[in-house]
């Protein structure tokens, strides 16, 4: 199998090159990253990020054919040849495939991604009811992989102010929580320029997002609830 | 709200995106199934009241529009923030003439309609 892979080492070269590679596949090779670490037994400058390979990590997002996902639930057959893999575009690049997600995570800290409640505990713990329960389904779920904000133009246009996808997926997932006591600060906070108003509705984000979540969805109910609120 | 909402252009685009597709739904019924309109016609309907607020409701919501539309194309794509201050200074100032301009032709054609 063929694969073609950017490279990037700021010690050794000047600007980034795609790197051309021929992988035989073995009967057991069934997601692209089987076939990217045994890529690395040929070569161990290449560099990448992996850890569960079974998509709950999100270490291993990158760009695979033009489109963003996950390696390791990625099947190998299906992929045309060469299968072309390019760091997220849009984020930093450290090295071939490693991206700085320093100010992707600042953006997470900012939404402030826990529970904010001041009230006293109870006994035990700030029970939900069923229905309260299901309105975080769709969002808990995100593993903050970066597949989203990496294939978002307006996160491409202003990555230090927006917040992105994933940041305003997980801001939803704590507006919507029934224990949660920040839900005003939050919105206020969100009421801005840039940090929720620079999406476009491009809606990219649900597109790639190898959960299966919508993001664009998430944002959409946010702009309702500070609609609600005014 | 504060001063760098951005719910309150998010609201302006939507209502007056609202209000213009209100104004070319109207006319397209109008054209499609209404008599033959001459250039006088036109004109006499823009002089009276319910025409001359019509079309300064589709100017306002127009000049609006327009403006949130170029100042996200701004904010998207020009960074430097001199450049950006002159791009918006100019997209502003050329609404704000032909705002005026709208504005000078809807009154001198009622005007010269009273006299009339």
């Amino acid at each position: 199998m063929r694969f073609r892979i950017y490279r990037y080492n700021p010690e050794r070269h000047s600007k980034p090159v795609l790197q051309d590679y021929d992988l035989r596949i073995d009967s057991t090779d069934r997601m692209l990253l089987d076939a990217l670490v045994r890529l690395k037994e040929q070569d161990d400058s290449l560099s990448f990020r992996r850890s569960c390979r079974e998509g709950v990590c999100g270490s291993d997002a990158m760009n695979i054919n033009g489109r963003n996902g996950l390696a390791c639930v990625t099947p190998l057959k299906g992929l045309s040849e060469p299968v072309t893999l390019a760091p997220l575009p849009g984020f930093p690049v450290i090295r071939d495939l490693v991206v700085d997600m320093t100010q992707f995570f600042a953006h997470y800290r900012s939404i402030r991604p826990y529970l904010v409640n001041d009230e006293p505990l109870p006994d035990r713990e700030r029970l939900q009811s069923p229905e309260e329960r299901a309105r975080l389904d769709g969002l808990y779920e995100c593993i903050l992989c970066a597949c989203c904000s990496g294939f978002c133009p307006s996160y491409w246009w202003n990555p230090d102010k927006f917040i992105g996808p994933a940041g305003l997926l997980q801001a939803q997932r704590f507006i919507a929580d029934s224990r949660d006591r920040a839900t005003a600060e939050r919105l206020q906070f969100l009421d801005d320029v840039y940090r929720l108003y620079r999406c476009r509705t491009i809606m990219n984000c649900t597109e790639v997002c190898p959960k299966g979540l919508s993001p664009a969805r998430a944002i959409e109910k946010i702009k309702i609830a500070q609609l609600r609120r005014s | 709200m504060s001063l760098f909402s951005g719910q309150r252009a998010f609201v302006v685009q939507r209502v007056t995106a609202l209000a213009l597709l209100a104004y070319v739904a109207a006319s397209a019924l109008r054209l499609a199934f209404g008599p033959p309109l001459s250039f006088a016609h036109w004109q006499t309907w823009s002089t009276q009241p319910f025409g001359a607020t019509a079309l300064l409701v589709l100017a306002v919501a127009l000049f609006l529009h327009a403006w949130v539309g170029i100042r996200d194309v701004v904010l998207d794509y020009v960074h430097p923030a001199t450049l950006r201050l002159a791009v918006l200074g100019a997209a502003a100032a050329g609404l704000v003439a032909l705002a005026v301009w709208t504005l000078v032709i809807l009154t001198a054609h009622a005007i010269s309609h009273l006299s009339l």
